[in-house]
């Protein structure tokens, strides 16, 4: 019995539910030394700003339990030189194509999604409000309500690719961000960025990341980011990728479960570089033996 | 790839030495050159952890790895048995390239960083004299010294405590030569940082080719996460030293 993958996303057709998460996959080209990325559904770029970004100092990452911190600090080459060195190199490839992009002002990010909007073979937008604003003291976008609101709106004005938001989880009610971002024309949602986190070297007294605080990422996130979809699946109708610690087929199928259309793979992908190809082989035994013959079946299944 | 372990050996100290075969040859390895390790099949640790390789066959059949146990990671590598199997990806990044036309190369080592030096000497071609500078804490963590000399190198230690060879720091030794008259046409360093930039200040000091190996804390290995990175001298650009190094002109990078 053949089991069906695929799906349309908000308008994204996805050949299965199986996506690269933003900074873990590059600009898509460093993973074909691995795999042919066209068997998996699509990916997301690293986030993109209107101008490179240098990034913070190192050390940006390091071990934590069950999981990873990182603090990048969004270092990018910047929308022109995706646009006209990586694009051209995985364009014409069969899978989706998501540009995760973010701006330091509403503005910034108004003049990005626009750019983007107009840029052939980005298939969808994915807005990262987990940066901070520098109009209001560098605290993230993402973590008012009416500051969400008020950038999602912006960049729903100038866009009509499908456009999806990603929810950082350093906030108390995350369903009331969810259903602002609906409210405010996305299409879709991302849950979830990285948890704020910290680690210290107790000899040097000093903190491990250069940048203090990072995001801590994972299978340690996985049980905040499944209860996350969840309360988002029950508060909007706008489909949901499904983020946060997946290292296997059966994590995908909690995700979807939880209420994800589908699901993007983000730390696993340094640990086992084929991860993503090897779970869009795997889903369909999985699904059979459950006795599923369409994944979709499955979204928001839930049985409490 | 999946790989046999055949030799877990130790080596003094907290240092082993595994000896691995590959289920299918691997390769493009080379001295310089590292693997990411799984350290464990579940997610602790999660991420791999990366190692130079140290010996190796031509054919890529088989390499070795010299481990220092430092944290969680490094002591359930040392656990390993021979027939257990261990999953490492690569050999990823740059290696230790001799210059066309060099005739004498240095090597200055600290601890583990003496593996790129084995397997750099067991496939030396041509007619290059190699000299390594090793250091160590005290006498026991001096690995290696005797199997680079059968190997033909000629062998200079140090210690900090005194225990063998000169009493000091690595770098001691290596100045004294340098101030003999005598002078390489490259030094390769590999090991602590400290060591590495004060080797590198020496050798610029002398107008001597210098290649540094660094040591960034690295999540992925093959250029994917933008974690380890360094600043190329002079820029404000960040590199990832996984993929443009780990080996790199020491003039090139901030050390
Ligand atoms: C390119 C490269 C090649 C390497 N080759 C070798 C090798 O041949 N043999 C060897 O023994 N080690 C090598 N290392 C260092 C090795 O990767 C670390 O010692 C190891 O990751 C520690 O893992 P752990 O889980 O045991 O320690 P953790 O529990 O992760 O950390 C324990 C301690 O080790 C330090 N540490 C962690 N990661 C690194 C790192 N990347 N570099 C330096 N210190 C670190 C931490 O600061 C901490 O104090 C190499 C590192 C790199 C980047
Ligand atoms: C090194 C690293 C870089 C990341 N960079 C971005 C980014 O640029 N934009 C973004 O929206 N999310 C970024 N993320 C978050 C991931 O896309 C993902 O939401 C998060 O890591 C949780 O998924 P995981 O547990 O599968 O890694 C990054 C994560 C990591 C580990
Ligand atoms: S370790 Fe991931 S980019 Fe270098």
């Amino acid at each position: 019995m053949p089991v069906n993958l695929a799906n349309n996303i908000a308008g994204l057709n996805l050949k299965n539910p199986i996506l690269g998460a933003s900074g873990t996959f590059g600009y898509g080209t460093l993973y074909e030394r691995f795999y042919d990325i066209s068997v998996i559904g699509g990916f997301v770029t690293k986030a993109l700003s209107l101008k490179p970004r240098a990034g913070n100092p190192a050390p940006r990452i390091c071990e934590a339990p069950g999981g990873m911190l990182n603090a990048i600090g969004l270092q990018n080459i910047g929308i022109d030189r995706f646009v006209n060195q990586k694009l051209p190199k995985i364009k014409d490839k069969d899978l989706v194509i998501i540009a995760n992009f973010f701006g330091e002002t509403v503005d910034e990010y108004v003049e990005v999604a626009s750019r983007l909007n107009e840029v052939d073979g980005v298939h969808g937008l994915e807005m990262n409000i987990s940066c901070p604003n520098r109009n209001n003291e560098g605290l993230v976008f993402g973590a008012s309500c009416q500051i969400t609101e008020d950038v999602v709106k912006a960049c729903r004005k100038v866009t009509n690719k499908p456009l999806f938001v990603k929810l950082s989880p350093n906030v108390a009610d995350i369903a009331k961000f969810a259903k602002v971002c609906e409210d405010s024309g996305a299409d879709g949602l991302s849950v979830i960025n990285t948890l704020s986190g910290m680690a210290i070297d107790i000899r040097s007294r000093k903190p491990i990341l250069a940048n203090v605080m990072g995001g801590l990422s994972g299978p340690a996130i996985k049980p905040v980011a499944v209860r996350m979809v969840w309360q988002c699946y029950r508060a909007v109708k706008i489909p949901i990728f499904g983020i946060g610690g997946i290292s296997c087929v059966e994590d995908v199928v909690e995700f979807i479960l939880a209420g994800a259309s589908a699901v993007q793979i983000g730390s696993m992908n340094f640990v086992e570089p084929e991860i993503c190809k090897t779970l869009a082989e795997e889903l369909p035994d999985l699904l059979e033996s459950l006795g599923v013959s369409d994944y979709r079946e499955l979204i928001g299944a839930l049985d409490v | 790839m999946d790989c046999i372990v055949r030799v877990n050996e130790e080596l003094g100290g907290d240092f082993f030495y595994l000896g691995l075969e590959p289920l299918e040859p691997i390769a493009d390895i080379r001295p310089g050159r590292f693997f990411m390790v799984r350290c464990s099949q579940s997610a602790d640790p999660f991420l791999r952890r990366p190692m130079s390789v140290a010996d190796y066959k031509k054919d890529g059949s088989g390499f070795g790895l010299v481990v220092q146990t430092v944290g969680w990671g490094t002591s359930l590598l040392s656990t390993l048995v021979p027939w257990d199997r261990i999953d490492v990806i690569g050999p990823f990044g740059t290696n230790f390239e001799v210059p066309d036309g060099a005739r004498s190369l240095w090597a200055v080592a600290g601890g583990s960083g003496v593996a790129p030096f084995l397997g750099l000497i067991d496939h030396a071609e041509g007619d290059v004299d190699h000299t390594v500078f090793l250091g160590a804490r005290t006498s026991e963590l001096l690995i290696y010294a005797d199997r680079l000399k059968e190997r033909g190198a000629c062998v200079i230690t140090a210690t900090e405590d005194g225990s063998s060879g000169e009493h000091g720091l690595v770098t001691e030794p290596l100045v004294k030569k340098l101030d003999s008259g005598e002078k390489p046409d490259v030094i390769f360093t590999c090991g602590p940082t400290p060591m590495m930039r004060a080797v590198a200040r020496i050798a610029e000091a002398h107008g001597i080719k210098c290649s540094v190996s660094l040591e960034n804390r690295m999540a992925c290995g093959f250029g994917a996460c933008v974690g380890c990175v360094t600043k190329k001298r002079g820029e404000e650009n960040y590199i990832t030293v996984c993929s443009r190094g780990p080996v790199f002109d020491s003039f090139e990078v901030e050390i």
